[in-house]
């Protein structure tokens, strides 16, 4: 009998069936929700509106006020003198969902709420089907859950749940954003069509307690500079006293204390707090809405 | 890596049994090299006494003798975790009892 081969250092925390289980229920428990948010992502996502005004038409919506004098000086005949609403271009969207994997997400109340959120982003996502959704873990190691290369379906849900703990025993979020960094500039190299029309958005599901906040902040600037869109969503009923009030101690170089509130500090420009599962759909969907405007305005589409 | 690391923070609970010396007892992030007397520094900056009282801390029943870090990893915690100091006036050290 020959050695068998290793299988895969995958540590599976749950068995098959238990994660199943978990998987169906909190898909089921937030169907309802996860409806919602994609409706709320579809309408924001979706290339509803044609963004520029081309010309030139013979019939149209406004005129092209340099047409005009050609139009007259031609007797009437250089007659295409219109606008129209450019067809909307196809978008295509990769999306990671980062979870964090640490204790301390289960050391407040009960990890399912965490779950309970992958369940509602991921399917809200994955219905979406507007481009290719990845699911990582993240703690004192980073792990591709759910790679972008397989659409993400029920039993990839399910295979997610065997893979988080919220026991690792370190929350390295500065890590978990620079290897994201390389998935998404990885997809983008096996990316089909304009990269303009690419468009890379990183959701985080955490406590929100993490350090180095400084390494992170450059991080986050760099993901901005390659037009990857961070949301961190920090998930505050995990915790018995809210984030909000959250202070930090610090001491100066002449040894004085300095108290200063803990997300003063925090390194990502789009977060949300969320209280409560239910208030996600409205507030994510907040929050991608005003990006898409700030990227819309600052000339990214 | 050529970074400098910056200092690891842990979240703890200040609690006391006297009144009148308690501080709020939710959770804070400090520095987790800290030790009895930068412990005891921020406990006297959070209630700010007309003089300065020395503490000594009391961790799941005995005195912090180390650093934070060290009791964490010494006794197989996590800085994920929010530890629970309970704080007491420190003794008086034995060098003043002799000389009465
Ligand atoms: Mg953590």
């Amino acid at each position: 009998d020959a050695t068998p081969s290793q299988p895969s250092t995958v540590v599976s925390l749950r068995t098959r069936e238990e994660a199943r289980q978990l998987w169906q229920q909190h898909e089921s428990s937030t169907r309802t929700l996860s409806a919602s948010l994609c409706e709320h992502l579809r309408l924001i996502l979706a290339p509803t509106q044609a963004t520029k005004m081309r010309g030139d038409f013979r019939t149209g919506k406004r005129l092209n006020m340099r047409r005009i004098l050609p139009y007259i000086a031609s007797d009437y005949k250089k007659d295409k003198i219109w606008l129209r609403r450019a067809k909307p271009s196809k978008r295509q969207y990769h999306v990671i969902l980062a979870v964090d994997d640490s204790k301390s997400m289960a050391e407040g109340s009960c990890s399912d709420l965490a779950l309970e959120t992958v369940a509602l982003v991921a399917k809200a996502l994955s219905s979406l089907e507007v481009g290719s959704i990845a699911v990582v873990s993240f703690g004192e190691s980073i792990d591709v859950v759910h790679p972008f290369d397989k659409p993400f379906t029920s039993d990839s849900g399910v295979e997610a749940f065997q893979r988080f703990s919220f026991s690792q025993t370190k929350t390295d979020v500065r890590w978990m954003v620079e290897k994201s960094l390389t998935l998404f500039e990885t997809a983008r190299n096996n990316a089909v069509g304009s990269q303009a029309e690419l468009w890379q958005l990183e959701i985080v599901i955490s406590d929100g307690v993490c350090e180095d906040h400084d390494t992170v902040r450059r991080l986050v600037r760099k993901a901005m500079e390659q037009r990857v869109m961070l949301v961190f969503v920090i998930v505050d009923s995990v915790r018995k006293d809210s984030i909000l009030k959250l202070e930090s101690v610090k001491f100066g170089a002449d040894g004085q204390i300095k108290m200063e509130r803990y997300l003063d500090t925090f390194p990502f420009g789009y977060y949300l707090v969320v209280k409560d599962v239910r208030e996600l759909p409205t507030v994510l969907a907040g929050a991608l809405r005003q990006w898409f405007a700030e990227s819309v305005d600052a000339g990214g589409v | 890596m050529d970074t400098t690391p910056s200092t690891s923070q842990v979240q703890v609970k200040f609690v006391t049994h006297e009144a009148e010396i308690a501080v709020n007892p939710a959770p804070i992030l400090v520095p987790s090299n800290l030790k009895r007397f930068g412990l005891s520094q921020v406990v006297n900056h959070l209630l700010s006494p007309t003089s300065p009282i020395p503490f000594d801390f009391v961790i799941d029943g005995s005195f912090l003798r180390t650093s934070l870090d060290s009791y964490i990893a010494d006794n197989g915690l996590t800085s994920e975790s929010i530890i629970t100091l309970e704080y007491v006036r420190a003794a008086v050290p034995p060098k003043y009892l002799s000389s009465f």
